[in-house]
């Protein structure tokens, strides 16, 4: 009975921990499975989560930021969150080291829409921290038994200051590529930083996408959601091919435990991935 | 006996005058809830909603618990009963709110009902005490019948528990306890925000309804309220499994008044017990 | 109806049937407590309390207690050594539960086993134990709190129930209503097989029941939750039902209807467990998230969370309003709020 009781942890191992930013308070955690069976049971697609668990702190869940195309191990990018509330597992989590062991419970709610967003060019657009699920569809794309079953992709990601910049390397080589447009920018730069400077918002309008035959996906603080959005309708993007992921307090993770509860959804089973034609259909309290 | 028409009309009056001038932005009142045995605070704030001011012997609940969630500033208009004016004067002296922000309509009252069983409750409610401490116009007579009652007649009882049989009879009590918070909720002095059992960091006890978290969290209330409850009984009249948490409170409160020969919120020049220190106050504290 | 078995038993006599229950697995009934009646595991047959208006808090604590836990653990370095709380479920007997409550159970399950994703604790507790219902007595007058003829359910409704229970004077009459009920009055010797006369009082019974009349109003799900979308905004009416809300849990918790939850891990030296507990809408932490941002900060947005998961949410999503009446909420509530009223003053704007 107890085999699918879906509030049960699995086992996992940090495998690596990478440092992505200056202030030393966003880490990459890989997991790797310790059972073989889990390891073919979690199967994900991008824009999915999963619960990391430390017993004793608790349950946090957080976007994967790894693709399906790279197994054995499932990456998870991690702010040590909380100023007013403590994030007691984020704060526990990094302060573990490479080869402890945590609990994880997913993958949790819906992907990215891959099969709607197939045979169409993308628009990629993510702010500081919140790019984590993005960096997940974008490497899926790229992968290269995906990369044919979508047009043209557009990355538009932005930081306050270069050092806030994740995945640094990986956004060198697909500037590198030319099967990606990759426009990268910040808020302010500094005396070593030759790239671009400027809002995210701004940007997107100077990249001016068409919106023919093509999806956005946007993620970021609220503060750029709210100015980047008029930007995309104005570009005559329909409500329906403007994508986000939506944040709300969880718990559970799988629907039942009406934390998340934003009208008739749960932002944990029935998203995080909206539309904003979806989105609309929702009152206005998130 | 309280004239509960007269006070409900000359209610109505003063509401009226006080939002048609605009001298307030809102009157704490009562209002019908399903029917009128079963009354509701009301905010009214128009002079339109006057007409659905009641005022009868289940308005029992303490309106000053309502004034806290105004922004500072706001003028507010009180119906206080005696309980609900002691209420009034800690938030005074806690400096949650100012006085002349205030317009206290004061009533006097004897006969309020438990509306579950319909017994008289004036000892459990009022501290022995039928008129309003502080209040700018008074809804009716004073009454000044008969010898006042202590408040502290109930307690008969409970004194005769030694320490032990008390800690077996709290904790007896507290295993009942469903951690719906309806006691901080319902009283006047609990405005922390946010509540110690709140908090996440330090965690000061465990969320489920077990004796050590529950009596963590009674525990501290208890003490957080000492020289404060002005013993209007609405923690006890809330709670859905009938701890009757007006015990503890009433002890502490004789304590304090032995000890310290005040009792919580009686006038508004008083300095609170617990944070203000005298020469000639008793050692028993420290016992 | 169909043919059924209907058995009875005189009251003095269900000392017996409970000892049976008793030795089966888990017997739980009202039993009398200070505030009023509550469902509770029997350990003596006399604690058994059929005098009972309902009780306070709802049965739902017999499949989603308050405390549920999942796992046990004791930290240590490198690791925690953890294991899964086993349940280890005796057969349960959930004895003497009103049809309002009844239903309580079926609008749960679609909660519960939504999207696919089964609730292992609730369908683990759900298939282990039998309800046996237990009409209203009709000859009482009906709690003014109550209105469960609103959400179309009779005072003496069996449906829902395993085996159903009517009172006859000094008898109570049972009724097989599943063949899991059936096969338990089959096993249950010491109950006499029933007559022509107590078939049609029952039958006449659960009519009646239906007559008896609670407060009423008409409401139509896909109205009244369409209603609620559309005042969703409308802080004049949220605010003035707020106005006396002390945002406090009772209401939640007492609920027949009421799920959410919260999931802790609370340790003491230690050991610990990660469980989940019963959390409310109500309280200002809900939401709160780590970032410090609250979506819901006044007592109106969170009352109207409540209001509109119940008579709108729950419509949209399940295909039903998520409450059954039964005026619990009402009664408990200590500033005398009426969710009753409030739809009623809704459905007139």
């Amino acid at each position: 009975m107890m085999s699918n009781n879906p509030y049960i942890p699995m086992p996992v191992t940090i495998t690596k921990i990478i440092n992505e930013v200056d202030t030393n308070d966003i880490k990459t955690f890989r997991l790797t499975f310790q059972n073989k069976e889990d390891e073919q049971k979690f199967k994900y697609l991008p824009g999915q989560f999963a619960e990391l668990s430390i017993f004793g702190k608790g349950e946090s869940p957080i976007g994967i930021a790894s693709s399906p195309t790279e197994p054995g191990y499932v990456e998870f990018t991690v702010q040590k969150a909380g100023v007013i509330v403590p994030g007691l597992v984020t704060a526990a989590l990094h302060d573990l080291e490479e080869g402890a062991e945590i609990g994880m419970r997913g993958p949790l709610g819906k992907s990215w829409p891959i099969e709607f967003l197939e045979k169409k060019n993308i628009v990629v657009v993510g702010g500081g921290f919140a790019f984590t699920t993005l960096r997940s569809l974008i490497n899926y794309m790229l992968h290269k038994d995906n990369r044919k079953r979508f047009g043209e992709i557009t990355v538009v990601y932005g930081a306050r200051n270069p050092g806030l910049l994740l995945y640094k390397n990986e956004l060198a080589a697909w500037e590198k590529r030319d099967d990606i447009k990759t426009n990268i920018t910040v808020d302010k730069g500094n005396e070593s930083w030759k790239g671009r400077e400027g809002f995210v918002p701004n940007v997107c309008k100077e990249v001016a996408p068409s919106p023919k035959n093509t999806v956005a996906v946007i993620c970021g603080p609220p503060i750029m959601i709210k100015f980047t959005l008029p930007v995309f309708y104005d570009l005559k993007f329909a409500k329906e091919n403007i994508l986000t992921s939506l944040e709300m307090r969880m718990k559970c993770g799988i629907g039942k435990c009406g934390r998340c509860n934003v009208g008739f959804k749960y932002v944990c089973s029935d998203g995080p991935v909206f539309s904003m034609a979806e989105l609309e259909e929702l009152p206005r309290d998130f | 006996m309280t004239n509960f028409k007269q006070i409900e009309e000359n209610l109505k009056k003063e509401a009226k005058k006080l939002l048609e001038a605009g001298s307030v932005a809102v009157v704490l009142a009562y209002t019908k809830g399903a029917d009128e045995k079963h009354p509701q605070p009301f905010a009214a704030k128009k002079a339109d909603d006057v007409a659905n001011i009641i005022f009868n012997e289940y308005c029992n609940h303490n309106l000053a618990r309502y004034i806290v969630r105004y922004a500072p500033g706001t003028k507010i208009a009180v119906a206080v009963k005696a309980a609900d004016s002691r209420a009034v004067v800690v938030l005074i002296q806690e400096e949650k709110i100012k006085r002349e922000n205030l317009i206290l309509l004061g009533i006097p009252v004897s006969g309020m009902k438990n509306q579950k069983t319909g017994e008289i409750i004036d000892e459990k409610t009022t501290g022995g005490l039928t008129n309003p401490v502080v209040y700018d116009v008074l809804l009716g007579e004073e009454i000044h019948t008969g010898k006042p009652v202590s408040p502290y007649t109930v307690l008969e009882q409970y004194e005769k528990m030694d320490k032990d049989a008390r800690f077996a009879f709290w904790k007896a009590q507290f295993d009942k306890c469903i951690r719906c918070y309806a006691c901080r909720k319902a009283c006047p002095m609990c405005y922390c925000d946010p509540c110690f059992i709140d908090q996440t960091k330090p965690r000061w006890a465990d969320k489920s309804p077990q004796s050590h978290g529950n009596l963590m969290y009674h525990l501290t209330r208890f003490q957080h309220l000492a020289g404060r409850c002005i013993d209007c009984g609405e923690c006890t009249r809330a709670c859905p499994v009938d701890i009757p948490l007006y015990l503890f409170h009433k002890k502490v409160a004789k304590d304090c008044e032995e000890m310290f020969k005040q009792a919580a919120g009686m006038k508004i020049e008083d300095k609170l017990v617990m944070v203000d220190f005298r020469v000639e106050d008793s050692d028993k504290i420290l016992e | 109806m169909a043919a059924s078995v209907l058995k009875k038993v005189v009251i003095e006599k269900i000392n017996e049937v409970a000892a049976v229950l008793m030795q089966k697995g888990t017997l739980i009934a009202p039993v009398k407590e200070e505030a009023g009646a509550n469902f509770r595991e029997i350990k003596d047959p006399k604690d058994i309390y059929l005098d009972y208006y309902n009780s306070i808090l709802s049965p739902k604590m017999v499949f989603f207690p308050q405390m549920e836990d999942f796992v046990k653990y004791q930290l240590a370095k490198p690791k925690a050594d953890a294991k899964i709380v086993e349940m280890n479920l005796k057969p349960a007997f959930l004895f003497g539960v009103r049809p309002c409550d009844v239903k309580s159970f079926e609008i749960l399950d679609k909660h519960f086993y939504a999207s696919g994703i089964i609730d292992t604790y609730w369908k683990a507790r759900r298939d282990n134990t039998t309800i046996i219902g237990y009409a209203f007595d009709l000859d009482k007058p009906v709690d003014s709190a109550d209105f469960y003829n609103t959400l179309g359910i009779g005072a003496a409704d069996p449906e829902g129930s395993d085996i159903f229970i009517v009172k006859k004077d000094k008898e109570l009459l049972l009724k097989g209503i599943t063949k899991k009920g059936e096969a338990l009055l089959g096993e249950l010797s010491m109950l006499e097989k029933a007559d022509a006369k107590d078939e049609k009082y029952f039958t006449d019974y659960v009519k009646k029941g239906k007559e008896k009349k609670t407060r009423f109003m008409k409401v139509d799900d896909k109205a009244v939750a369409k209603k609620y979308e559309d005042i969703f905004e409308n802080n004049e009416y949220w605010t003035k039902m707020s106005d006396a809300c002390l945002s406090c849990g009772v209401c939640t918790f007492v609920c027949p209807t009421c799920y959410c939850f919260d999931i802790c891990d609370e340790t003491i030296f230690g050991k610990g467990t990660r469980r989940r507990i019963w959390d409310a809408c109500m309280f200002t932490d809900f939401t709160l998230e780590t970032s410090g941002h609250n979506p819901r900060t006044k007592v109106s947005q969170r009352l109207r969370q409540k209001v509109c998961h119940k008579y709108s949410f729950s419509v949209r999503k399940y295909d039903v309003i998520s409450c059954v009446g039964c005026g619990r909420c009402t009664r408990s509530c200590p500033v005398n709020i009426d969710i009753y009223s409030m739809v009623e003053e809704a459905t007139k704007l």
